[in-house]
């Protein structure tokens, strides 16, 4: 498509992908553990969540936590500290988790009431040269299906998530090549 | 002529006596003849007060009638029905009246000095008010009485020693309400008959709702403004929270402020409060969208936002809080617009009271007053009704709707539909602001200020009903308390205050 930006920031704009924007803000609303999973706190209350029931234990398993259950109870005694890697993965399992567990959730709220609002705040522009700059203005549009976004979300696939999003900024019209990278992307669920 | 049958296409001849019979003229007459007389209705004015004597709703009479409680509504500001529920309508206003009358004869007694039935009392003896009213009962016919409102307060009341402050003139209401004081009113209505009357269960319930009952009054406020809600934008790092139950870098400039000597001698302190602090602070000027950083640029004052200044000396200390709070630390700090804005005012000609701030960087975006202008007005006129009507559940509705708001626009959870830290540090500032001018206005009116406190909390001695209106309106202020300090010497002070 002609819209799309080929080189971006090459005369100094600053923003991320909109679709990386609404990865984060929907991580923003599913509410992960605050404190780090180096601390001791975040690390037990991580895996907590991810033992609290067989369910619980199957899906970590599937998310990538392969170690023992023997592993798993050293670590909740605080007899042993998992090492660096594992603790990456103990992280990863937990958001790959919880995004799934929440989905469902957050995906009827989006979908309610017919939809939600999403704010477009455009690409920083100030470090781009006077004649090159363009007038970009702040936009909002209604997004009435969250299905695809919220399904590439929980999986953790950034692609599709950018095709989802890409295929719902269209409606913008003609422009919507400009906001195919913002500042942020603001909605409420 | 009254209607669409009587105004007909020979409405400009008479037809009765004046023009000759000619045929084609009968089926005309016989059209007119057949056309039902129309039953005379109240005037507009006395329809709603009718209905609402018995207690009945709009929406019952509506549905008793067959038609839109919209439809009643109209009939009462001024419309008149038609047709078949013309008729019905009357009826139900005759027997309205006839009802109301019979009530009202239950309770009356004879008038003492004409014998006629009497509603009003005076020092024990029902009489009728007026002389006319007297007249009207011996007569045998007897009008009904419309519903006369109670002889005005304020010519019974003795003279004030002040003259009161003029009242600011406020649009007047038309006859329908506003949609988003009707938006108050009805979740109000819709609680207490959830549970059934019972008032404390329902203030709770009002309570809990109050954060998504104030963002849907907030949307309802938007229609037909200026400016959009911009509720999510990029924030800076300066106004994000360094954890999660940490704090961000802005100095709202709350006041903590106590006097450190008095003159020597007793003195009686007053302890003020401000009324809905928070309310009026909702008037300020906020940025509508996403800051954008400036440096070295002054002060415009068509923008707003948060600054990075370095504050002036302050030299007034012993009776005069500083504008900035008490902070410990000296440099540079970042404080917001209504801050910024008392500090130059402060610093220009008319009080010279302390150097202009210098300005480092800022980031503002353009800014106006009126974005929650509406929001404020709504709930302002409803807190002033439920106040004159004595309704505490909707003043406290009310109350809860405006100070969460305000509380969790921010970063909170508990409200998602607004991310506003900006607009959070801004209001409260604000608030801080107005208590600080205040103070400002009683030492410059002679009253000493003994404390200063929060957002809304004044002690000062002396006359301060010269200075402050007493009531519960936004604009007066409440007594809180009343105590002494001080004996012969002044070291009453720091037993009362050990912060001090």
């Amino acid at each position: 498509m002609p819209e799309y930006t080929l080189e971006f920031g090459k005369y100094g704009a600053r923003g991320i992908r909109g679709s990386e924007a609404v990865f984060r803000r929907l991580d923003d609303l599913a509410g992960f553990i605050v404190s780090p999973v180096e601390s001791r706190r975040g690390l037990l209350a991580r895996l907590h969540y991810l033992t609290r029931t067989d369910h619980a234990r199957a899906a970590a398993r599937a998310a990538g936590l392969t170690v023992t259950d023997r592993t798993l109870k050293a670590w909740l005694d605080g007899r042993q500290r998992p090492t660096v890697r594992n603790l990456q993965r103990v992280e990863d399992a937990y958001r790959t988790v919880r995004r799934h567990n929440v989905a469902q959730h957050l995906l009827r709220r989006l979908n309610s009431r017919g939809g939600t609002r999403v704010e477009l705040h455009p690409l920083n522009q100030s470090q781009v040269p006077r004649p090159r700059q363009r007038v970009l203005e702040y936009r909002s549009l209604n997004i009435r299906r969250w299905d695809r976004i919220v399904q590439a979300w929980s999986a953790g696939d950034a692609d599709a998530l950018d095709d989802a999003w890409i295929d719902q900024i269209v409606d913008l019209g003609s422009q919507w090549g400009q906001y195919e990278y913002v500042t942020n992307v603001g909605f409420a669920a | 002529m009254n209607g669409p049958h009587g105004d007909g296409p020979h409405a400009d001849g008479p037809h009765g006596d004046g023009p000759p019979q000619k045929p084609g003229f009968a089926a005309v007459d016989a059209l007119l003849a057949s056309a039902v007389e129309q039953e005379p209705l109240p005037p507009a004015e006395q329809r709603r007060a009718l209905r609402e004597s018995l207690g009945l709703s709009r929406a019952q009479v509506a549905t008793a009638l067959g038609v839109g409680p919209s439809t009643v509504g109209g009939w009462e500001s001024g419309r008149d029905p038609s047709g078949e529920v013309r008729g019905k309508y009357a009826y139900f206003l005759d027997a309205a009246r006839t009802k109301l009358q019979e009530a009202q004869a239950a309770q009356t007694r004879p008038c003492v000095l004409c014998g006629g039935p009497a509603t009003d009392e005076v020092e024990g003896f029902p009489q009728h008010l007026d002389p006319q009213d007297c007249a009207r009962a011996a007569a045998p016919a007897r009008e009904p009485e419309p519903v006369r409102p109670e002889p005005r307060p304020e010519a019974q009341a003795p003279a004030r020693t002040t003259a009161p402050r003029p009242t600011p003139v406020r649009k007047p209401a038309s006859g329908q309400p506003a949609p988003e004081a009707e938006l108050i009113e009805r979740a109000v209505e819709k609680a207490l008959a959830e549970h059934e009357g019972d008032v404390e269960e329902a203030t709770a319930q009002l309570v809990r709702r109050a954060i998504p009952d104030a963002m849907a009054l907030l949307d309802a406020c938007r229609t037909g403004g200026r400016y959009d809600v911009i509720a999510h934008p990029w924030v800076p790092d300066i106004l994000r929270k360094q954890s999660s139950r940490g704090s961000d870098s802005i100095w709202e400039a709350r006041p903590k402020w106590t006097r450190t000597e008095l003159p020597p001698g007793t003195h009686e302190v007053t302890a003020l409060d401000i009324n809905g602090a928070y309310l009026s602070a909702l008037k300020t000027h906020l940025p509508i969208g996403q800051l954008e950083h400036s440096s070295g640029f002054g002060h415009d004052r068509r923008r707003a936002g948060v600054h990075l200044i370095t504050p002036p000396d302050w030299h007034h200390d012993p009776y005069l809080p500083n504008p900035l709070g008490n902070r410990d630390e000296p440099g540079p700090l970042w404080v917001t617009e209504p801050t910024l804005r008392l500090l130059l005012r402060l610093s220009g000609p008319k009080y010279g009271l302390c150097e202009p701030p210098e300005i480092h960087e800022s980031f503002t975006s353009g800014a106006t007053e009126n974005l929650l202008e509406k929001f404020r007005a709504a709930l302002r006129d409803a807190r002033d009704k439920a106040i004159e009507a004595e309704d505490e559940t909707t003043v406290e509705y009310v109350k809860a709707m405006y100070s969460k708001f305000v509380s969790t626009m921010g970063e909170s959870h508990y409200n998602r539909e607004l991310y506003r830290p900006d607009w959070m540090h801004l209001i409260r500032s604000q608030a801080f602001a107005n208590l600080w001018m205040k103070a400002l206005r009683a030492h410059e009116q002679g009253l000493s200020v003994v404390r200063v406190m929060g957002t809304d909390e004044l002690h000062v001695t002396g006359d301060w009903r010269r200075v402050f209106e007493e009531g519960r309106g936004v604009l007066e202020v409440k007594v809180k308390d009343v105590y002494t300090l001080g004996s012969d010497d002044a070291a009453g002070l720091t037993e009362e205050f050990p912060d001090a």
